[in-house]
């Protein structure tokens, strides 16, 4: 019986993953037809090698390597039966071993991690200091100019313990918000690629960066119904929603986690009575990780099984080009009234969306679609970068969200705020509100009620005062835009990245809440408050039993197969790779 | 004997939860007199504990645990006079403390060891009851940080209840080796 032998190359292992079966440099494949896949020359020896399979009467096998073929000690069958086939035997050794150094030459196993992580022509390298030309020994601030607003987004950080402080940690505190400032610039700019501020809408707002598809993909486009494959860059409008539909309009759609605050914590209610919405997305790099590994349904998970370790950002160095890495956002929109909001609308980064209810069980509503006028209250950006395999966390929000405490413990308070009521000074701040939470198609909270938000002190007075003076100059570099309304709240990163203990990386500063995402979790305790890392350090896969997920909670909302969830792979090993905090990994 | 038990540290530590003070970060020393002592106080720390100073004051310290324990120490009174004891002579100063004939050093010498290892204040003087209160003595958890970063926990390659530090999974795995948790980089 005759086989058509087609070769391609397995991946190979990489930083990444492993690929199952690992062993084997080539597979066999019947549905694959060389003569589509390999040079002409090829075409000739596997002329050779069919005849010669007719000849010896070689059943298909699945050898270890190519070269394998033809050698009797070789393989599961004994092939040599009688001299009179030396000579075809050695023949198709030699064929055998030239496709396997043709194999290699000619069609190079891709890089998994450089396929999941192309090169980026241009990583903003900025510091935030420069050396003092008048003395070396010195470091001095890097000007806050317009030229910042061009630069592009870093691959990573670049940050020093040498600074402007004597403090070599807010030196390091502040080369991080720097970053933070730049990443932010870098993923709010127009989407056409005019520079952040001059886009044609009010307050030269415009469609961003991280809202166009190309760049960006929302969560609930990759983890699909059924656990389909996602498809990048594909817009995804249901036929509740399409007469809805219009140019530039995102589309946001409801699961829990889009009105559900973390730790299940309850909604955020603004002023006007309405439900604060979020949405999760994520960058390339990201998509491409997932999909390559079949992560994106509960199967796929549990058939991976490799090291899960999304691809890391790194600036250029030498011949070696920089790469973004893997980039996730989170972000919080408020609704508002194109008609009574008319005067505040101007100060918010705002964006027309279809708003898609699915039904049960993702929402106790619909299948149901409205269109709503959003504007941007907070940003979260997530980036593992080299030296910060912990990822970095930055936050950002709307200057008009709430008041601070020590704001209203001196009445210095300038509403309007989106989420305080300057004139119910005895409100109970950071109050969940009650219950029933899910919410309607309306988006209007069911009573009266609304979340008196205040600002928690939690940063080190430090690190807040070096944070407000950034963000007093990088406002004042936006001013006349919309994004001159929007804060860093500060930045969370690794002090100690190689920590065997504190698998978190000792996190800097300890806590970081934003008060739109965060807002009933604000403080200083310990894993209660709101830490990125503490948090996202406990993130695992969907599938049972579970395996740490790198820092996000993406990979728990895949969805399973065709509906059809499965009994728990018990027999699954929880981690066969080696990971902080573990000695043995799991055979 | 000090009771241990965890329902005494849980029982204690809810109620001065809400007393607990702030982690004092980033709260630079006033003189250059404290900036000294306290690099003395850590030294001090590491010998009386055995802990590599490095792991109780890492040059990158986002906790600063150490100023929160320096200043409740400084609190004592018998402080300053131990302070003298380690300018002195600081390669001995441990021995010389925790040997002292004074009661009041000797025993804020032990409460120094106590607050590294469980995160929580025991009055010198209450140390030096003999025999210790059959109830138990009293003791002052000095903040959530505190409980997280008490020693105890490491050396005995663990955590406290309700928070680890370590990756998912790490129950079913082998403890990590001691010297993770109480050798610095390198040492």
């Amino acid at each position: 019986m005759e086989a058509f032998i087609g070769l391609y190359p397995a991946r190979r292992k990489s930083l990444s993953h492993r690929h199952r079966p690992a062993e084997s440099t080539f597979r066999f494949s019947s549905a694959i037809k060389p003569l589509d896949l390999l040079p002409s020359l090829n075409r000739f020896f596997l002329r050779i090698l069919r005849v010669w399979a007719r000849i010896t009467a070689v059943q298909p096998i699945a050898p270890q390597n190519a070269a394998s073929i033809g050698v009797p000690s070789v393989g599961k069958s004994t092939l040599m039966r009688n001299a009179s086939k030396l000579a075809i035997t050695a023949a198709g050794a030699a064929v055998a071993c030239m496709l396997s150094w043709q194999a290699h030459a000619q069609a190079p196993v891709p890089d998994a991690a450089a396929v999941d992580n192309p090169p980026v022509a241009n990583c903003n390298t900025t510091r935030d200091t420069a050396q003092d030309p008048g003395d070396p020994s010195k470091r001095i601030a890097t000007p806050i100019d317009s030229n910042l607003l061009t630069l592009g987004q870093p691959c990573q950080q670049s940050v020093s313990p040498n600074g402007l402080a004597a403090d070599g940690l807010l030196n390091m505190q502040r080369g991080f918000d720097f970053y933070s400032w730049l990443t932010f610039i870098a993923l709010n700019s127009p989407a056409d690629g005019k520079v952040i501020g001059q886009g044609p809408r009010p307050g030269g707002d415009a469609v961003t960066k991280w809202e166009a598809l190309s760049n960006y993909r929302p969560l609930a486009a990759v983890m699909l119904e059924k656990g389909a494959k996602p498809t990048w860059g594909t817009r995804i409008v249901t036929e509740l929603c399409r007469p809805l539909d219009g140019p530039d309009k995102i589309v946001l759609q409801l699961g829990e986690a889009a009105w559900n605050q973390p730790f299940k914590t309850g909604p955020l209610i603004d002023q006007n009575g309405n439900y604060a919405l979020f949405d999760i997305l994520m960058n390339k790099p990201m998509f491409d990780f997932v999909v390559t590994n079949g992560l994106y349904s509960k199967q796929g998970q549990e058939r991976f099984d490799g090291d899960i370790s999304f691809p890391l950002g790194v600036n250029p160095a030498g011949s070696e080009p920089g790469r973004m890495g893997a980039v996730m956002l989170k972000v919080s929109w408020h609704i508002l009234d194109p008609d009574k909001d008319k005067v505040i609308i101007r100060q918010f980064h705002t964006a027309d969306a279809l708003i898609y209810f699915p039904g049960p069980p993702a929402t106790k509503t619909g299948p149901a679609c409205v269109a709503k006028t959003l504007g941007l209250i907070g940003f979260h950006i997530g980036h593992k970068t080299k030296f910060a395999p912990q990822w970095v966390w930055s936050s950002f929000e709307h200057v008009r969200n709430a008041p601070n405490e020590k704001q209203v413990a001196a009445r210095d308070l300038h509403p309007p705020y989106t989420f305080y009521n300057a004139a119910c000074p005895r409100c109970t701040s950071n109050n969940t509100p009650p219950s029933p939470w899910d919410p309607p198609a309306s988006l209007k909270f069911h009573s009266s009620d609304k979340t008196q938000v205040v600002r928690s002190t939690i940063l080190p007075d430090a690190v807040a005062k070096e944070v407000d003076d950034l963000n007093r100059s990088f406002r004042n570099l936006l001013k006349g835009t919309v994004w001159e309304n929007y804060m860093l709240i500060t930045t969370q990163w690794p002090s100690n990245n190689e920590s065997k203990t504190d698998c978190n990386g000792v996190p800097m500063p300890m806590f970081l809440a934003n008060t739109t995402l965060e807002t009933y979790s604000q403080g200083r305790v310990p894993l209660a408050s709101s830490s990125c890392m503490a948090c996202h350090g406990n993130a695992t896969t969907r599938h049972v039993p579970a395996v740490a997920s790198d820092f996000t909670f993406i990979l728990e909302k895949a969805q399973c197969e065709n509906d059809v969830c499965g009994p728990p792979a018990i027999n699954k090993s929880v981690a066969n790779v080696k990971r902080c905090g573990l000695v043995n990994p799991a055979e | 004997m000090i009771d241990f038990t965890r329902r005494n540290v849980l029982g204690v530590a809810a109620g001065t939860m809400a007393s607990a003070i702030s982690v004092a970060q980033f709260a630079e020393p006033a003189a250059a007199d404290d900036t000294a002592d306290l690099d003395l106080f850590v030294k001090l720390s590491s010998a009386l504990t055995g802990i590599d100073a490095l792991l109780l004051a890492p040059s990158r310290d986002p906790l600063q645990i150490k100023q929160v324990y320096f200043k409740q120490a400084r609190s004592d009174p018998a402080f300053e006079s131990l302070m003298q004891i380690v300018r002195a002579n600081p390669a001995d100063a441990a021995g010389n403390i925790m040997n002292n004939k004074d009661p009041k050093i000797k025993f804020l010498g032990r409460s120094i060891i106590l607050v590294w290892y469980l995160g929580a204040w025991y009055q010198p003087s209450a140390l030096a009851q003999t025999p210790s209160p059959a109830s138990g003595l009293p003791f002052k958890v000095i903040s959530p940080t505190a409980y997280t970063q008490a020693w105890a926990w490491r050396v005995a390659q663990a955590h406290p209840m309700g928070y680890s530090e370590l990756r998912f999974g790490y129950w079913s795995d082998d403890p990590l080796p001691v010297d993770d948790f109480v050798k610095a980089k390198g040492a």
